[in-house]
C-alpha cells in the first residue's frame, strides 16, 4: 500500500545552492524566470542552456535526477512545440501537406518555446524544489512576505499553516493506510469495479479520514494552546534566517549569471 | 490580558482549588457539570496521580489549572497566584507543562528540535539561550541523535519522551499528565514513567498524572479519585486503595495483590482490616496469616473446569514470512502456529515485533512473501489459502479482523448501515444481513435504540462496540483483535474482555493482540511470542513462565499475580503460581494442599 512520502522532490546533497539563504534562491529564482524569457535567438538560448548546466554543476545533483523534474511536463512540451509548428504561417514553407504548413519560422518558434519551457522548469527545480526543503521555502516565503503584515496579512499564521501542514502529511498518509486495511477486513474493495463504484469505495476511507483530522486538528490546537502558542507576535526562531557574507556574494555572482546569455545575446548583434 | 511573563516567587502550594465548578453545555442543550464544587490543593514538588472512569471530570480538571479551561465558580490559585486575574495568565499557563495522550496529535515541529524549541519561541526565549534550551531538554530525555529528525520516524514511546522535552524547554514547575502513557507499550511506558521520576528528583516539579492504571497510581504521593466530577476520595495510595468497597464501586480496579487478599478473605469467610490492603507486603502477611488460621469446614469450591483445547484446526500458518520491499529486512520471518476451534491465542510483542503485520497476513490483506496462511471452510471441510485470488472474499467472511481504535472506521450515518456495511459487502441478502445486525448486538452489549443514531455521536466505548458488531455481523469462525481494550477505562476494559470470553463459549477461535501480559496470561489458552520478527516462543502460559523458558530473555515481564504467588510459595509450596486468575489462585492458595492430600 502507501509508503515512502516525499512531498515536493527534494534531492537531499551538500552543494553551494543547498546552502544557500532560500530568500536569495526565491529572488533568483524570479530573476532566472525573466531572464529566460528574455533570451529569444538561438544564440541566446545555447548561452542559457549552458548556465543552467553551470547551476547544475554547483547543485551536486546527478544530471538524470535534475531531467526526471522535466517529466510530468513533457506532454505540455510537445503540445505547445505541435500548436506552435502548425498555427505560424509566415516565412517560408519548409513543408506542406493539405491544410498543414510548417515555415522555417514555425519550426524556430515551436523549437524556441518548447525549450524555454524545459528550461524554467530546470531553473525551478534547481533553484526551488531540489535544493530546498518545503519548510525553508515557508520561511523564505513567511520573511520575504513580512512587508505584507502592514495590510494586516497574517504571514505568520500562514506559514505556522503551511508548516503544519507539511508536519501532517506522513501521519495522515499512515491513517489512510490504515483505514483501508480496515475497511478491506470488511469487504470494501478499492481497485475492482467501475469509476463510480471506486468512487464510492473511496467514501470509507474518506469520512473516517476526514473526522480524524478535525479531531486532531481540535487536539493539536489544545496543546499548542497549553504551549503558550499566540500567533506570531513576540515569537523567536530557533533557526532564523540570516544572510551571510558568502549568500550576499552568491546572490551577486548569480544575478550576474543569469543576464549572461542576454549579453551573449547583445554582443552577438553588435558584431 | 498582560502578555508579560514574570518569574515566580517563592510558593510552597503549587496549586490550591477551592470549590472549583466548572460545566459545559452539550448539543442537546442541556449543561453537564464536569467538575462539581471539587476542592484540593497540590504542594510544590507533590505527585498527585488522579483517578476516575471516562468522562469522571479528570482532564477538565487539570485544563483548569493550565487556564485551558476557566473555571465558572470557586477559587483557584497556582503558584500562590490568583489564577482569576488576567495579569497572571502568562505566567501561570508559561509555568504548567502538559502531555496528551495521543503522541502524533501534540507535535508542532516538522523536526525534533523545532518541535521542542516551539514553546520557548512562544514565551519569545532569544537566541542563543533558546537552541541551549533545546539542546538540554533532548539531552535530558535522550533524543539529542534525532535532533534533525522528522517526527514520523519516532516511535510512540518517543514521540511521548518528545513531549516532555518540548515541556521541558519551556523550564516547567508543574507537569500534568493526561494518560499520557495509556497508548505505549509496558517498555515505553516504564521509560517514560522513569523520565518522570528522575525530573521530579532533579527538578521539584509537580506531577499531576491523570490515570486508568493502578500501578501508575502506587507511584504518587496522593491520589484524587473523581466520579461525575465530584471528589470521592483524596489520600496517599494505600489509604485510598484500603476502600476496597469504595474503589470497587467505582469502576476501578484493584493491584493484583490486593484482589487476590480480598478473594482469600472472601473465600475464607475472615473480615480484613483495612490496613492489610497498604502494601503488597502487608497483604502477603495478611494472606499468610488467614490460610494458617483458616478453619477446617470451610464451604469448598471448586474452580470452573477448564474445557481442553480442541482437536480442530481453524487456521494454520507455516513457515510465513514477509518484508515490505526487496531489499528491506523481514518485518516477520519464518511464523508457524495453528488455531484451533473455540481457542483464545493470545500474540504478545513489543511495539515493532512484527505483530500487525503478522494479523493482516491472516484475512488475506497482505500475501505472504514465503509460506501459507490457510483457513478452514467449515462448510466444505477444507482450507482456503491466502495464496489464491479467488478465495480471498471467502476468507475475509472467515475472518473477522478488528484493528487497534477500530472506532477509526465507522463512515456511515448510522450506526445500522455501518454494522451492516460488512454483510452487505459479503454478498449475504438484505433480511440475512438485518439477521446479523440484530445477532451482532447483544454480544457486545448495544441495545436496539442505538441503532438510528449516527455513529460519530457516540461516547468512545460505544463507539469501539459498534466497530466490533460490524465485524461480528459477517459472522466469522475466527476473530482477529489487535488490543481490542485499548483506550478504555477499567469498566470499560473488562466490558470487552467479558464479550470476548463469552465468544469463546460461543466456538468463536480469537486470537487476541496485547501487549498487557497479565490480560493475556489469564485468558489465553495459548501464547505466540514475536520478537523482532521472530517468533520465539508459542504454547501455553503455564510453558511459557515455567522454568524452562526463557522469557527474560524474550524482554517479557512475568505477570504480576505471578509474582505476588511466587512469594507465598515459600510459605504454602503447593500453591499453583501458573494461575494468572486471581480467582482461581485464591482456590489454590485455600483448598490447594487438600486436593494434594486426598489425592
Amino acid at each position: 500500500m502507501i509508503k515512502d512520502v516525499s512531498i515536493g522532490r527534494y534531492y537531499q546533497a551538500d552543494s553551494v545552492l543547498h546552502r544557500l539563504d532560500p530568500r536569495v534562491k526565491v529572488f533568483l529564482f524570479i530573476v532566472y524566470m525573466v531572464t529566460v524569457f528574455m533570451a529569444d535567438t538561438a544564440i541566446a538560448m545555447a548561452a542559457s542552456f549552458g548556465v543552467i548546466l553551470y547551476l547544475t554543476f554547483l547543485s551536486r545533483i546527478p544530471v538524470m535526477e535534475v531531467l526526471k523534474s522535466v517529466r510530468p511536463i513533457v506532454f505540455i512540451m510537445i503540445f505547445i512545440f505541435v500548436l506552435n509548428l502548425f498555427t505560424n504561417r509566415s516565412g517560408e514553407t519548409l513543408w506542406s501537406w493539405g491544410v498543414l504548413v510548417i515555415t522555417d519560422d514555425g519550426l524556430k518558434r515551436a523549437i524556441l518555446l518548447a525549450f524555454r519551457l524545459f528550461l524554467l522548469i530546470i531553473v525551478t527545480g534547481l533553484l526551488l524544489s531540489l535544493t530546498t526543503t518545503p519548510l525553508k521555502l515557508a520561511d523564505a516565503l513567511e520573511s520575504l512576505g513580512s512587508p505584507l503584515k502592514v495590510i494586516h496579512v497574517p504571514v505568520n499564521e500562514m506559514a505556522m499553516t503551511i508548516s503544519i501542514a507539511l508536519r501532517f502529511i506522513p501521519t495522515l498518509v499512515e491513517e489512510t493506510d490504515k483505514i483501508m486495511k480496515a475497511q478491506s477486513s470488511r469487504g470494501a474493495e478499492y481497485d475492482t469495479g467501475n469509476i463510480f463504484q471506486r468512487a464510492k469505495g473511496y467514501v470509507t476511507v474518506l469520512v473516517p479520514l476526514f473526522v480524524s483530522a478535525f479531531k486532531r486538528a481540535e487536539e493539536l490546537a489544545t496543546a499548542m494552546d497549553a504551549r503558550c502558542y499566540k500567533g506570531g507576535v513576540g515569537k523567536t526562531k530557533l533557526h532564523p534566517l540570516r544572510m551571510k557574507g558568502s549568500d550576499w556574494l552568491w546572490m551577486v555572482l548569480l544575478t550576474a549569471t543569469a543576464f549572461l546569455p542576454v549579453l551573449v545575446d547583445l554582443l552577438w548583434k553588435i558584431k | 490580558m498582560a502578555d508579560e511573563i514574570r518569574a515566580l516567587g517563592n510558593f510552597e502550594q503549587a496549586v490550591e482549588g477551592e470549590d472549583l465548578v466548572f460545566s459545559y453545555s452539550t448539543n442537546t442543550g442541556s449543561d453537564v457539570l464536569a467538575v462539581d464544587h471539587v476542592s484540593f490543593s497540590i504542594k510544590r514538588g507533590e505527585y498527585v496521580a488522579v483517578l476516575g472512569r471516562n468522562g469522571s471530570g479528570k482532564s477538565t480538571l487539570a485544563k483548569l489549572i493550565n487556564l485551558l479551561e476557566y473555571a465558572d465558580g470557586g477559587k483557584l490559585r497556582v503558584f500562590e497566584l490568583d489564577a482569576s486575574d488576567d495579569d497572571n495568565f502568562w505566567t501561570i499557563r508559561s509555568h504548567c507543562g502538559m502531555v496528551f495522550q495521543n503522541p502524533d496529535n501534540q507535535i508542532v515541529g516538522t523536526t525534533v528540535e523545532e518541535d521542542v524549541a516551539f514553546g520557548p519561541e512562544n514565551l519569545s526565549v532569544p537566541l542563543p539561550e533558546l537552541a541551549q534550551r533545546v539542546q538540554k531538554a533532548l539531552g535530558y530525555v535522550g533524543l539529542l541523535e534525532m535532533a534533525d529528525r522528522q517526527p514520523s520516524a519516532l516511535s510512540g514511546g518517543q514521540k511521548q519522551k518528545l513531549a516532555i522535552a518540548g515541556v521541558l524547554a519551556m523550564q516547567p514547575e508543574i507537569l500534568i499528565l493526561d494518560e499520557s502513557t495509556s497508548m505505549l507499550d509496558p517498555k515505553a511506558r516504564d521509560e517514560f514513567l522513569q523520565l518522570v521520576a528522575r525530573m521530579r528528583a532533579d527538578k521539584r516539579i509537580s506531577v499531576i498524572h491523570i490515570t486508568h492504571d493502578m500501578h501508575e497510581a502506587f507511584l504518587a504521593d496522593r491520589v484524587i479519585v473523581l466520579e461525575h466530577g465530584q471528589m470521592r476520595l483524596c489520600d496517599t495510595p494505600s489509604e485510598v486503595f484500603s476502600q476496597v468497597e469504595v474503589i470497587r464501586s467505582l469502576g476501578l480496579e484493584l493491584p493484583k495483590w490486593a484482589e487476590l487478599l480480598w478473594e482469600v478473605a472472601r473465600i475464607c469467610e475472615v473480615e480484613v482490616d483495612k490496613s492489610a490492603f497498604t502494601s503488597e507486603e502487608k497483604a502477603i502477611e495478611t494472606i499468610t496469616s488467614i490460610l494458617k488460621n483458616k478453619k477446617a469446614d470451610l464451604k469448598k469450591e471448586m474452580p470452573a473446569p477448564r474445557t481442553p483445547l480442541s482437536e480442530k484446526v481453524v487456521l494454520r500458518v507455516n513457515g510465513l514470512s514477509h518484508s515490505y520491499g526487496k531489499k528491506e529486512k523481514k518485518a516477520i520471518s519464518d511464523i508457524n502456529f495453528d488455531v484451533r476451534e473455540g481457542e483464545i491465542l493470545a500474540v504478545i510483542g513489543h511495539s515493532g515485533s512484527g505483530k500487525t503485520t503478522l494479523i493482516s497476513h491472516l484475512n488475506g490483506i497482505l500475501r505472504p512473501l514465503e509460506g501459507q496462511v490457510e483457513v478452514l471452510d467449515a462448510s466444505t471441510g477444507e482450507f482456503l489459502s491466502t495464496a489464491k485470488n479467488a478465495e480471498i472474499k471467502k476468507i475475509r467472511k472467515h475472518v473477522g479482523l478488528l484493528f487497534q481504535y477500530p472506532e477509526h472506521q465507522l463512515f456511515e450515518e448510522t450506526v445500522e448501515k455501518d454494522i451492516m456495511f460488512g454483510p452487505k459487502k459479503m454478498g449475504y441478502s438484505e433480511e440475512r444481513c438485518k439477521e446479523l445486525l440484530m445477532e451482532s448486538l447483544p454480544l457486545v452489549g448495544l441495545s436496539e435504540d442505538v441503532l438510528s443514531r449516527s455513529p460519530f455521536e457516540l461516547s468512545g466505548g460505544q463507539k469501539r462496540r459498534v466497530a466490533f458488531a460490524g465485524i461480528l455481523a459477517m459472522d466469522p469462525d475466527v476473530l482477529v483483535l489487535d488490543e481490542p481494550a485499548a483506550g478504555l477505562d477499567p469498566v470499560g476494559q473488562n466490558e470487552i474482555f467479558g464479550y470476548i470470553q463469552q465468544l469463546k463459549e460461543k466456538g468463536k477461535s480469537i486470537i487476541l493482540v496485547s501487549h498487557d501480559m497479565d490480560k493475556a496470561a489469564m485468558i489465553a489458552d495459548r501464547i505466540l511470542v514475536l520478537k523482532k520478527g521472530e517468533q520465539v516462543f508459542f504454547g501455553t502460559p503455564r510453558e511459557l513462565f515455567s522454568e524452562k523458558t526463557d522469557f527474560v530473555r524474550m524482554r517479557l515481564d512475568r505477570p504480576l499475580l505471578m509474582n505476588t504467588m511466587l512469594s507465598l510459595k515459600k510459605e504454602f509450596p503447593y500453591a499453583d503460581e501458573f494461575e494468572f486468575d486471581y480467582k482461581r489462585a485464591a482456590l489454590s492458595l485455600v483448598f490447594g494442599n487438600e486436593e494434594v492430600s486426598s489425592s
